[in-house]
C-alpha cells in the first residue's frame, strides 16, 4: 500500500466518522424540538384557576368504590376527561396510560366519562383500561366546568390546582406529567420564576 | 456511456436501503400507512387497502432487484418510476393547494407537510436510480473497491438520514418561531 491509497482510506474514514456526528445532532436536536413542544395545555378560562385549591368533589367509580377528587392525599392526581364518541380521546389513551404507568408512584391517573354505559364498556376494554380509577358520572365534569373535550386536569398532592387545558396530542399531555415532575404548571410560570431567580 | 462499477453499486446499494427501510415503517404501520394514502385522495376508496399492501412489497422486490447484479438495471428502472411516481403525487398535491398533509415518506415521529424541497428530494433519488441504471465497466471488483462501494454508501446513507432529519425538523423549527 502506498502513501497515497492510505491517505485515501484514513480521508473515508473521517468523512465517515463526520457524516455519524451529523446524523447524531440531527437526531439531538430533533429530539430537543419534541421535547419544547409542549408550552402547556391550552387552558381555558372557565372553572377555577391555576395554583388555587381544586375543588373537592366525591364520586363513585364505576366498581362503586368511592372517588375523592380535590384533597389532599399521597399522590397527585390527574383527571382525564373523556367520551367514547370522541376519537381524539382514543386516541391519546394509549400514551396516557404508559406515562400513568411510568409516573405511578407521584400521579393517580382517572379517566372521568359519562354517557352511555355499553359505549363506555367497549372502550374500556379495547384500551385495557380495566384496572383504571374510571368514573362514568356527570358530577366532576359539572364541578370542573369541563367543556371541551379530551381535557385534562392536574392536581398535586396537597390539593392544589396546578395545571389544565385541552390535551389534543401527545405533547400538550406530556407537559402536564412534566409539570407534575418539575413542580411548575405552564412554561410562562417556569420563564417567571427563571427571570425572577436571575434578578 | 459506462461508469465505473463502484459508483453503480453503491448507488444501488444506496436505494436498496432507502426503499427497504421505506417499505418497513409502512408495513410496520399499515394503518397509519392507509390513512396517508387516502389523505393524497388520487385513489379510489375502495382500492387502498389493496394499494397500501402492494406498495411496500414492491418496494421490497426492487430493492432485491437492485441488490442482484444481473437484474439491477430492471431495478434501477422500476425505482426511478415509483419515486417519480410519488413525486407525481406529491406534485398533484401541492398544485391542488393541499400542502398541509403528512408526507408520508418516512417513519413515526418524522411527519411533515408536503414542500418543494420533497420534490428535489425525490428529483435526486430518479436520478441516482437512473444513474444506476447505466451500464458499468466489467472488470473484477478488488478488496480496495469493495472498501469504497462500503464507505461511499455508508456516507451516502448518512448524508440523506440527516437532509430527512433536517427536513422533518423544519416545520417544529417554524412553529417555535411562530411561523
Amino acid at each position: 500500500m502506498d502513501a497515497n491509497m492510505i491517505s485515501h482510506i484514513l480521508l473515508w474514514i473521517g468523512l465517515i466518522a463526520l457524516a455519524l456526528v451529523v446524523v447524531a445532532l440531527v437526531r439531538q436536536i430533533g429530539v430537543l424540538h419534541a421535547r419544547i413542544a409542549p408550552a402547556g395545555a391550552l387552558i381555558l378560562d372557565k372553572g377555577v384557576e391555576v395554583n388555587n385549591p381544586a375543588p373537592q368533589v366525591t364520586s363513585a367509580d364505576r366498581h362503586g368504590r368511592p372517588v375523592n377528587v380535590g384533597y389532599k392525599g399521597e399522590r397527585g392526581q390527574l383527571l382525564f376527561f373523556l367520551s367514547p364518541t370522541c376519537p381524539v380521546c382514543k386516541s391519546l389513551l394509549p400514551t396516557l396510560r404508559s406515562l400513568g404507568k411510568s409516573y405511578r408512584q407521584e400521579l393517580e391517573v382517572i379517566y372521568v366519562s359519562d354517557g352511555d354505559h355499553e359505549q363506555q364498556m367497549e372502550l374500556i376494554k379495547q384500551h385495557h383500561l380495566e384496572d383504571a380509577r374510571y368514573v362514568i358520572g356527570p358530577e366532576i365534569g359539572m364541578t370542573y366546568q369541563i367543556g371541551k373535550l379530551p381535557y385534562a386536569v392536574l392536581i398535586d398532592a396537597e390539593g392544589v390546582l396546578k395545571a389544565k387545558g385541552l390535551v389534543n396530542n401527545r405533547e400538550h399531555l406530556e407537559s402536564l406529567f412534566e409539570a407534575q415532575a418539575m413542580g411548575v404548571g405552564t412554561l410562562q410560570e417556569y420563564m417567571r420564576q427563571q427571570t425572577a431567580a436571575t434578578q | 456511456m459506462t461508469l465505473y462499477p463502484v459508483f453503480t453499486l453503491a448507488l444501488s446499494a444506496i436505494l436498496a436501503v432507502i426503499l427497504l427501510s421505506a417499505a418497513m415503517h409502512k408495513l410496520r404501520a399499515p394503518q397509519r400507512f392507509r390513512r396517508q394514502l387516502d389523505d393524497y385522495a388520487l385513489l379510489p376508496p375502495g382500492s387502498l387497502r389493496v394499494v397500501a399492501r402492494i406498495v411496500p412489497a414492491l418496494e421490497i422486490a426492487l430493492a432485491i432487484l437492485l441488490l442482484i447484479p444481473a437484474l439491477r438495471v430492471v431495478g434501477a428502472l422500476g425505482t426511478a418510476l415509483l419515486l417519480g411516481g410519488y413525486a407525481g403525487a406529491m406534485a398533484i398535491n401541492l398544485w391542488r393547494g393541499r400542502s398541509d398533509i403528512d408526507c408520508g415518506c418516512s417513519g413515526p415521529g418524522m411527519e411533515r407537510p408536503l414542500s418543494a424541497a420533497l420534490l428535489w428530494r425525490n428529483g435526486l433519488l430518479v436520478l441516482m436510480a437512473l444513474l444506476a441504471a447505466l451500464p458499468a465497466h466489467q472488470h473484477p471488483l478488488g478488496g480496495f473497491d469493495l472498501f469504497l462501494i462500503l464507505a461511499c454508501s455508508l456516507v451516502g446513507l448518512m448524508i440523506y438520514t440527516s437532509v430527512e432529519g433536517l427536513l422533518a425538523n423544519r416545520p417544529r423549527l417554524n412553529a417555535l418561531q411562530g411561523k
